[in-house]
């Protein structure tokens, strides 16, 4: 349909390939910068463990024993925020009662028996003393459920006070406001950071790559001055765009791979420390997307990308070399770096309404706010999305098929000097 | 039959810069005609509406009676564009380039294939068709570019300054080609010169342009006649100097 549109693609892609000034960063960058990037994180989950301390924690005693008040002491004097339920009988509708009564986000109950329990362990080892951790999990901070195991270790101190091995915790993660037994919320909240984190990186590294490759591909067009013959041939000059587009986001992709190796290098090693039991299934939660959810978000990510590369291209086209290409591109970039990190970060549910709405405004953070919606089974935030992409999408391409069809690809010119932009007043010899 | 550009008042603006200031001129079909002026003239510019990269101000300019505004993407059919100043993909082989080049005219492989080996017979690079074009010095880059604009023998081949930076081999080589052309494939050709050797030796007519208007046209012949000079640079400097 596009004449010329396979011709110029497979040129494209020779080009990009044989590049070193493309291939290099695609494979270096990824692996040197994410396990840098590790460190940083498993650091930042550490600090996190500080500040879940700090957290409000209520604490249910159903015993009312001797070594129940102590444990209750206890956690009071490490600093523990805690507020004291006595005897109440918790079932599901009352855990959820008294987490939005207190706005609080974890319970601790300590079961009838507790303190009977740790008086026989002294005689007969082999008894054991429980406590319960109820815990909520949103999915939307990657944070979530450190609390789980900073009681984890409130209780081995508390033990090591004690007897070895005397109380040990059950833990519940309460889950868009369902409450499964058995499931540790540190388990579920690192399975969930592995994906609230790698759709947003891969987001964040596509879109901060990939219009690079298309600026650099159509400025070079210019300084080599080969576009002022390509604009003569008999192709369908739209051939030119899309096939701009087209090897970028290929090359894109592949780099995106590279990266997501890098990644999940990274990724392991943070969670080398965290506990076993890693087979925990999330679908089973109800914590993956569904096919449908996957295809929202392959769909948002994929008129995201459009926009930023039209974008890129028609930046590029004003640009006259490749250096100044890339810096009118980058120009793009804190709208594609904030809101990838700092939905990472947030949940735009808790968010004013001004940061949200300007969130919302901005087309690349579609695709993450995308992926966070869709697992949490909420379509409507990742359709709309997409359509104001889309509609996004089409005014850009409307633009650059414009600038594509006059003699403006050719002549127009921004100059730049130092920061300042501007459109060249003065007639340059050369184009 | 029509002829095979026609070009009628034409005006080009540009900010405040009038490169064309009502230029007109016709070029016959199977003919070659030239352009030459000074520096800042308006010839590329000229050559560049020709070939449809830039719209006219004013006026209109046919090629084989398509316009070049309206039908644009018809001209670019039958004509082929060697820009004053151009380059190669520095990537890519010669061989690789001009197959790249070739597939936008050819309807077929085969084609294909001969238009390269036409292409390869022309710039006369041998074995360093297999080298990338970045490895190539100016000449050579020039060459593969003039190969590449004959190789499909175009019903208009429009070029800017042919044998600009070519040592004087391979500048008469091209000129040897171009004339070739004309004579055995009927190409029509439109080009600008600096080099007024090149222009009496290859052209049937030549237009002189001062601050994008015609200040003189005739053959060569007819030109050094009517201005009583030995040869064509003379010509050239007397009717600057009156413009
Ligand atoms: N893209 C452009 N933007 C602004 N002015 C231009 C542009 N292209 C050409 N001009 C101006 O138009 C005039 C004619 O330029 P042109 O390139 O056509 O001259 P020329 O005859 O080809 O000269 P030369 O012999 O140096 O190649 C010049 O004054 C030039 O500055
Ligand atoms: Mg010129």
């Amino acid at each position: 349909m596009l004449k010329g549109f396979g011709t110029f693609l497979l040129k494209e892609l020779k080009e990009l390939v044989r590049d070193p000034k493309i291939l290099l960063p695609m494979i270096v960058i990824p692996l040197v910068m994410f396990p840098v990037l590790g460190a940083v994180m498993g650091y930042a989950v550490q600090t996190a463990q500080e500040q879940a301390i700090k957290a409000k924690l209520i604490v249910v005693n159903n015993d009312g024993g001797g070594w129940s008040n102590s444990f209750v002491s206890f956690l009071k004097r490490l600093n523990v925020t805690i507020y004291v339920v006595n005897n109440t009988k918790l079932d599901d509708k009352k855990v959820l009662e008294l987490l939005s009564q207190h706005n609080a986000t974890q319970i601790l109950e300590i079961p009838k028996g507790f303190s009977e329990n740790v008086t026989a362990h002294f005689s007969n080892p082999a008894v054991k003393a429980s406590l319960r951790f109820y815990s909520v999990l949103a999915g939307t901070s990657i944070f979530e459920g450190t609390g789980s195991s900073v009681i984890d270790v409130l209780i081995n101190q508390f033990n090591r006070a004690v007897a070895p091995d005397v109380v040990y915790s059950e833990k519940a993660a309460v889950i868009k406001g369902e409450i499964k037994y058995g499931v540790d919320p540190a388990v579920v909240s690192g399975l969930l950071m592995s994906q609230s984190i790698a759709l947003p990186l891969t987001v964040l590294i596509l879109l901060s790559y990939a219009p690079q490759i298309a600026a650099a591909s159509m400025a070079i067009e210019k300084e080599e001055k080969t576009l002022e013959t390509l604009l003569t041939l008999p192709m369908d000059r739209l051939a030119i765009l899309w096939g701009k587009l087209s090897s970028s986001i290929i090359v894109a992709a592949v780099g995106a791979v590279a990266y997501m190796a890098g990644y999940s290098y990274m990724f392991s090693s943070i969670m080398a420390g965290a506990p076993a039991s890693l087979n925990l299934d999330l679908a089973s939660l109800g914590l993956v997307p569904s096919a449908w959810g996957y295809l929202l978000l392959g769909l948002s990510l994929f008129v995201a990308m459009i926009s930023a590369l039209a974008l890129a291209v028609i930046l590029s086209a004003f640009a006259e070399d490749v250096r100044s290409a890339q810096s009118l591109v980058s120009n793009i970039y804190p709208l594609v770096f904030v809101p990838s990190i700092a939905l990472i970060y947030l949940d735009i549910n808790t968010l004013p309404f001004a940061l949200k709405l300007v969130l919302f405004a901005i087309p690349f953070s579609h695709p993450v706010i995308a992926s966070k919606a869709v697992v949490m089974g909420d379509y409507w935030t990742a359709g709309l999305g997409i359509v104001y992409v889309s509609a996004f999408t089409l005014v850009v391409m409307y633009v650059a098929s414009k600038l594509f069809a006059t003699e403006k690809i050719l002549t127009a010119k921004l100059k730049i000097k130092g920061l300042k932009t501007r459109r060249s007043e003065k007639p340059a010899e050369e184009i | 039959m029509s002829l095979a550009v026609e070009a009628s008042n034409v005006v080009k603006v540009f900010g405040n810069v009038r490169a064309l200031d009502g230029l007109s001129f016709a070029v016959r079909p199977g003919e070659t005609y030239g352009l030459i002026g000074p520096n800042g003239a308006g010839k590329t510019t000229a050559l560049r509406i020709v070939s449809t990269l830039l719209l006219p101000t004013a006026g209109t300019v046919k090629v084989f009676g398509l316009d070049v505004v309206k039908e644009a993407g018809e001209v670019r059919k039958v004509i082929s564009y060697l820009p004053e100043e151009a380059g190669a993909y520095r990537y890519l082989s010669g061989w690789e380039y001009l197959e790249f080049m070739a597939k936008f005219n050819a309807k077929s492989k085969d084609e294909v294939r001969a238009m390269v080996m036409e292409a390869a017979e022309i710039c006369g690079l041998g074995e360093r068709l297999k080298d990338k074009t970045k490895t190539y010095s100016k000449g050579m880059k020039r060459r593969l570019l003039v190969a590449r604009a004959l190789m499909t023998k175009p019903k208009l081949a429009i070029l800017d300054e042919p044998t600009s930076g070519l040592d004087v081999v391979h500048a008469y080589h091209v000129r040897e080609i171009i004339k070739r052309y004309v004579e055995t494939h009927g190409v029509t050709v439109l080009l600008s010169s600096h080099n007024m050797l090149e222009v009496e030796h290859l052209c049937d007519r030549v237009a002189l342009i001062n601050k994008g208007r015609i200040v003189a046209e005739g053959a060569p012949q007819e030109l050094k006649e009517k201005f009583g000079c030995k040869n064509l640079e003379e010509v050239f400097a007397r009717v600057v100097k009156i413009a």
